[in-house]
């Protein structure tokens, strides 16, 4: 009994050893997936947020025009999912016939993925800047200062504080959504992790569960982050909630 | 209409159409019963935490942490892979089935935590008349608290059902026959990369705006345009 007992804890202790090794022998392989999904997400907030803030103060300005075509934008892209996005920016725009609308896969990464997180932005932006009270504005505006200067002065800086927990928020999906580009062949964290399985079929699941890992590593300091923000600069509602 | 044909040749489109419909068709069915096992689901998961027994909360605080901080694709991986392997009695469910339960088992958290924000946003003088008149704390939840947290959360959880329905299409990835499998069926067997794709985003814009449709008529049924102004 009790040799059969250590037995199998020698198996086991086998087992965890491999596992070990693997996890030792692919981490470099892993974290250059990591540190390649770390840079995709940062240029994709980065250019979406501008994008996105741009967009969000415009429609508050109250143009007609502009503020229909870009609701029709923010329709467009929050009623399809990032994958077809992502096919229509890398497999439809060539054929366009456009020089520059010819991205190879890391550009059109980059560019639907900022795209996409403009649409969220434009939407955190509106929300923020309706939050901040109206007699905010009027009151600066009755100091004497112009419409361009109540808003940047006075309203922008609130606002921008409420802005930043659902920002977090938007950080995290994005980090997710880069998963998808692997599907294009980026190498980043997911296809890295495909590429490993192909030298060690018989691991799926722990390279799968690896991956896992590194992304609730990536992620989950983001999230905590954002539930802190909320608490200390108030929220504006989630991001949910303004997508109906 | 002819001068469309050299961007948009709507004559292959036809040749696929049902091909669409079905797609839509499933993605459609696909995406309602993940919501209403989801929304079941998540009723459990907000009591659970919200539970003060310890353990419990903890439970299912961890399983709503980890999902939200994975990406649904390796998700989809991990139960596309790892669900026969866990089975006793091997390989049951195929791709659609499997489909179902990894949708079922993202989206149950994200409806949890709605769902919890909406029973704390039911004022706690509403449970405490409950108990006065004698229900008991099932009784109340199911006839006092539910629906009125229910009509509160009807905006975010809209959103997520928006959400939900563009989820499915990352399970063309593991072959199910929805609605960016259709487009993807029709590029692999045409090689016309304008007329799949573009078609698939209208498909999907159309099912947005059907969703759009319904929660405009769901919102003035359930609570009026009292509380839509918050």
């Amino acid at each position: 009994m009790a040799v059969k007992l250590m037995g199998g804890m020698l198996e086991m202790a086998d087992i965890v050893l491999a596992k070990i090794q693997i996890t030792i022998n692919l981490m470099p392989f892993l974290m250059q997936g990591l540190l390649m999904t770390f840079k995709v997400s940062i240029l994709a907030i980065l250019f979406g947020s501008l994008l996105g803030f741009v967009l969000g103060v415009v429609r508050t300005l109250g143009y007609r025009p502009l503020t229909a075509i870009i609701g029709i934008y923010l329709h467009i892209f929050r009623g399809t999912p990032y994958l077809v996005q992502l096919y229509i920016i890398y497999f439809v725009f060539p054929s366009f016939g456009v020089g520059f609308l010819n991205f190879d896969s890391f550009t059109a990464a980059i560019v639907s993925l900022s795209l996409y997180t403009s649409s969220y932005v434009t939407e955190i932006t509106t929300a923020a800047i309706y939050a901040i009270p109206r007699g905010q504005e009027e009151a600066a505006r009755s100091c004497g200062m112009s419409k361009a200067e109540a808003l940047i002065y006075v309203v922008l800086p609130q606002s921008l504080k409420m802005m930043i927990p659902p920002m977090a928020s938007i950080y995290v999906v994005i980090i997710k959504s880069t998963a998808i580009l692997s599907i294009i062949g980026i190498s980043e964290l997911t296809r890295q992790g495909e590429v490993a399985i192909l030298r060690m079929p018989g691991d799926i699941m722990f390279v799968y569960g690896l991956i896992a890992t590194m992304y609730f590593i990536y992620c989950y300091p983001v999230l905590r982050f954002a539930k802190w923000a909320e608490g200390a600069f108030g929220s504006i509602g989630s991001v949910q909630d303004q997508e109906s | 209409m002819l001068w469309l044909n050299g961007f948009y040749n709507f004559r292959i489109v036809g040749q696929y159409l049902n091909v669409f419909i079905d797609g839509m068709l499933t993605t459609i069915w696909l995406s309602l019963l993940c919501l209403v096992m989801s929304f079941f689901f998540g009723i459990f998961i907000a009591l659970m935490r919200m539970s003060t027994l310890g353990f419990v909360w903890r439970i299912a605080a961890a399983y709503i942490q980890l999902i939200r901080s994975t990406p649904l694709l390796i998700q989809i991986y991990l139960i596309y892979y790892g669900l026969p392997a866990l089975l006793p009695f091997g390989n049951i469910f195929d791709e659609t089935q499997t489909a179902i339960i990894a949708l079922t088992i993202h989206t149950t958290p994200y409806m949890g935590e709605i769902i919890r924000t909406g029973i704390q946003s039911v004022d706690k003088g509403q449970k405490e008349g409950a108990q006065a008149v004698g229900l008991n704390s099932f009784q109340s939840m199911y006839y006092i608290i539910l629906p009125q947290a229910i009509a509160n959360i009807t905006p975010p959880l809209i959103g997520q059902t928006a959400i939900l329905i563009k989820d499915t299409a990352l399970f063309s990835i593991i072959a199910v026959p929805e609605l960016m499998g259709a487009g993807l069926t029709m590029f692999s067997e045409t090689v016309v990369a304008t007329e799949s794709y573009v078609t698939t985003g209208i498909c999907y814009l159309l099912i947005y705006l059907l969703t759009l449709i319904l929660s405009g008529y769901a919102q003035n049924r359930l609570g009026g345009t009292a509380w839509r102004s918050n």
